[in-house]
């Protein structure tokens, strides 16, 4: 269809970032434009900091900077899950149930069953990852959509959190229907959530752990890259030697094992299983993973991204209450910061790409 | 016999470019009305670059578009429409809705246009459908679903959609590719009808035969640009000639390989199900090519030689161990590289760098304890870009910086850093320039280590590129011809003959 022009063209004409082929040469305006798309979220979050620390003094200080990491680090957490199905492209609606219910599902280990620190985060994060494991074989076994699919399960066990307690919440010292408990929230099992280590809060170390394993796996492991490659395109992953179904499959096991993790995390901070305490943390882990596309205009699901959004999400939140703003403005708060980092993400005024 | 009927429908000097790449470079043309005028040429000529600026769907670069000795601007489908200019294009199915049935889609132009009110009634939508239907749909239920019709009903209900607006000028886009010989004749007695009643028809096709029974005069296109104009009566030589141009040979041939030893040893396969028997065998640093039309097999052949679709029978052997492939996986690790036909659909991954693109199928090669290492696969992949001359600002450079020459190269070169011992390669010079061709071609002809088999439709392509060439047809083949011997107009009509035995009867 086409052939070369007379001229065979200089290797620096093809230098990236990549051109809109026919496009004019890049005027300032759209200099800005390229700026805004790569860098615009993490300068509005260097001016957010600035803002807040010069009007609230208590902003800026070693404490408050790790009690926003310590409020995102949940949502970090799930969020990171998310980013992996979404890399897959897939979609993982059911993370939200699967911290609620493996909160209860430890509570109760711990509590009912009396069955220690250790067994209980077991339990927690093993069931995250059959929750996975279920998912990832419903959409590649059972050929259910990944939206259908995890909408179902998001159901079946928000209302299994429910059947464990028969609907009650589960704090130390209350049994199973009125029976005495057999046990109780250890202080090793809370020291999870609410300890530290040399003044850093454990789930902050957990997140940076799993930020870290999160990236290499994805960018510099073979299944990560596979993994990456079959969201990308799966026919040419297929073509190219990647088992697509097994990749998928381990694409929601992980995201499930990250809930499991964050579920863990929540139910030791808060000491105590409440009842659907998961059920904002789907909203919230979507929101980190998708502002996370107009991380450094990445513009597809990056687990650096992903971290930056969540910790964006609680900077603004953080500041916002310091600045003595209603708790019940936070929902709209976020949502204004999801719909303003997907039009960057997605519109064709920053994205060349999305221009065709 | 045409030149007293008015021009409807010019184009001059027409150009259009595509970043650094040129599809069509100033060409012009007349459509006069009730004639057919063909429009012909080999892959990449550019005519359906030429269809969609016609069509609205592009816009030109230079040169215009007049509609009756007036300048236009086509900036849509629905512009053209206007200025009485129909398109039906090779895809009939991008045109239908296929769950809604034929009166629903028969009326759709009218319904998206408002003219059937905001709520139309069923009685209103069957009564606009079979007026438009007229006699020109027989034997064709309106009730039906589309998705329930042939391929060649469906692309009747198009034209007969076209022509509801009575259109001055009705271009078909390769409309016989999908048919069979009988539906081809069908069409072409319509076209001629057509254009008994002034319509003006351009006809898009790379059968030249179709052109001698049905054109009035033909354009020829080569490389974006006009090669030729041609008046009734048509000579299918004299066309061939002009459309593939001086037939010179531009790679370089090496002698034929015939030394190494036997690396693919297929016995008994099919092509296509319950089709011939095929037999063949490529020895080590041999290329052999496969041509034949659509629907030949071949595409279908090379799939299964690939893990890509499931072996329908026989027995294959690669370096004479038993191969029969249930996953491209297995493939792969039988050392076979698989280039498929389509590039942007199956091969390429959007916003992945020439590095990462280059080595996907041997991820294994580059992990150093745990993790891949960057550095192994940029120094790797550094060496490969060389090596394959592609054009591009490093490995890092994003797979949409690079010219689609460039990004073909990248896909084929991937099984050269994988290690391939048997490359196969679907019609790899689609949407290739002409320099790029010949690089690819270089390549492949001098893996010596590797067997190779390439399919393509363009008996130019193939004969530049392979030792000897196998004709397909019917899911069976039916020829065996030396390039040496061969040129590309003898093995064209031996292409054409062989898928059609019909119409010598």
């Amino acid at each position: 269809m086409t052939r070369t022009a007379p001229t065979a063209p200089a290797p620096g004409e093809v230098l990236p970032p990549p051109r809109e082929p026919g496009a004019a040469r890049r005027s300032p305006l759209s200099r800005v434009r390229d700026a805004i798309f790569r860098y615009g979220l993490l300068i509005l979050l260097a001016a957010l900091v600035v803002v807040f620390a010069v009007t609230q003094p208590a902003f800026f200080t070693t404490f408050n900077l790790l009690s926003i990491l310590l409020s995102v680090a949940v949502v970090a957490i799930v969020a990171l899950g998310v980013t992996v199905s979404m890399s897959v492209d897939g979609f993982d609606l059911s993370v939200g149930s699967t911290v609620s219910i493996t909160v209860m599902l430890t509570a109760a280990s711990l509590v009912y069953w009396g069955l220690g620190p250790v067994l209980a985060v077991l339990i927690g994060l093993v069931t995250g990852t059959v929750i996975g494991l279920i998912n990832g074989l419903l959409i590649v076994v059972a050929r259910v959509p990944d939206m259908l699919a995890t909408l179902g399960t998001m159901f079946v066990f928000a209302g299994g959190s429910l059947l464990i307690t028969a609907g009650q919440s589960i704090a130390s010292g209350s049994g199973y229907q009125g029976a005495a408990p057999k046990g109780s929230f250890t202080d090793a099992f809370t020291w999870l959530g609410q300890g530290d280590v040399l003044g850093v809060p454990v789930p902050v170390i957990v997140l940076v752990v799993v930020t870290v394993a999160v990236i290499l796996f994805l960018v510099r492991t073979r299944s990560g890259r596979l993994l990456r490659a079959v969201g990308g395109n799966r026919e040419a992953a297929r073509l190219a030697g990647a088992r697509v179904g097994r990749l998928r499959v381990l694409a929601y096991v992980i995201s499930g094992f990250l809930a499991g993790l964050g579920g863990v995390l929540l139910a030791a901070r808060t000491g105590r299983g409440d009842v659907n305490v998961g059920a904002d943390y789907l909203l919230q882990a979507v929101s980190a993973a998708l502002i996370g596309f107009a991380v450094l205009g990445a513009n597809r699901p990056n687990a650096f991204g992903t971290v930056v959004g969540a910790i964006f999400v609680g900077v603004v939140l953080n500041g916002l209450t310091m600045l003595n703003a209603p708790y019940y403005a936070q929902d709209f708060v976020q949502g204004l910061l999801l719909v303003g980092a997907l039009v960057v993400s997605f519109s064709a005024l920053f994205n060349r790409k999305a221009a065709r | 016999m045409t030149e007293d009927r008015t021009v409807v429908l010019a184009a001059r000097g027409v150009g259009k470019r595509f970043g650094e790449t040129t599809a069509l470079a100033g060409v012009s043309l007349e459509v006069r009305a009730g004639e057919v005028l063909g429009l012909v040429g080999a892959n990449g000529a550019g005519k359906s670059t030429l269809t969609k600026i016609l069509s609205g769907t592009e816009a030109p670069t230079s040169g215009h578009v007049e509609v009756r000795g007036r300048r236009v601007r086509l900036a849509s489908a629905e512009q053209a429409r206007e200025a009485g200019i129909e398109t039906v294009h090779q895809d009939v199915d991008a045109a239908l809705v296929p769950d809604a049935s034929v009166a629903e889609n028969l009326v759709l132009p009218l319904l998206v246009a408002g003219r059937l009110g905001r709520f139309p009634s069923r009685r209103r939508i069957r009564a606009e459908a079979a007026r438009i239907a007229a006699d020109r749909l027989p034997g064709v239920d309106l009730d039906a679903a589309v998705e329930d019709l042939g391929v060649s009903d469906r692309q009747r209900v198009l034209i007969a959609r076209g022509l509801a607006t009575a259109p001055s000028v009705l271009v078909l886009d390769e409309p016989t590719a999908a048919l069979s010989v009988d539906e081809q004749r069908a069409l072409h007695a319509t076209v001629r009808e057509l254009a008994a009643q002034g319509t003006a028809v351009v006809f898009i096709t790379h059968h030249l035969g179709e052109t001698v029974a049905v054109c009035d005069r033909v354009v020829a296109l080569r490389d974006g640009a006009v090669a030729g104009e041609f008046a009734a009566p048509l000579d299918a030589k004299r066309l061939a000639h002009a459309i593939l141009g001086g037939l010179e040979a531009t790679a370089q041939r090496s002698e034929v390989a015939t030394g190494g030893e036997v690396v693919l040893d297929v016995a008994g396969a099919q092509a296509l199900p319950g089709g011939p028997a095929i037999e063949l065998v490529v020895r080590r640093g041999e290329v052999l090519g496969i041509t034949g039309l659509l629907g030949s097999g071949k595409t279908e052949l090379l799939e299964q030689l690939a893990g890509v679709r499931p072996v329908l029978a026989g027995t294959i052997s690669i370096d004479g161990v038993p191969f029969r492939p249930a996953h491209p996986v297995d493939a792969i690790a039988a050392g076979v590289g698989f280039v498929p036909e389509d590039r942007a659909r199956a091969a390429e991954l959007p916003g992945w760098s020439v590095a990462d693109s280059l080595t996907l199928p041997d991820l294994a090669r580059y992990r150093r304890g745990p993790l891949l290492s960057r550095r192994a696969e940029d120094r790797a992949t550094a060496d490969l870009i060389r090596a394959l001359g592609v054009v591009c600002s490093g490995p890092r450079a994003a797979i949409e910086s690079l010219s689609g020459g460039n990004r073909q190269k990248v896909v084929v070169g991937r099984w050269f850093a994988a290690g391939s011992r048997l490359l196969i390669l679907d019609e790899p010079f689609r949407g290739v320039d002409i320099g790029a061709r010949a690089d690819i071609a270089r390549l492949v002809r001098g893996a010596e280590a590797a067997a190779t088999v390439v399919a393509s439709s363009d008996p130019e392509e193939i004969l530049e590129v392979a030792d000897r060439v196998l004709v397909m047809a019917d899911g069976g083949i039916v020829g065996e011809v030396d390039p040496r011997t061969v040129d590309a107009e003898t093995l064209a009509d031996l292409m054409t003959r062989a898928a059609r035995p019909q119409e010598t009867a």
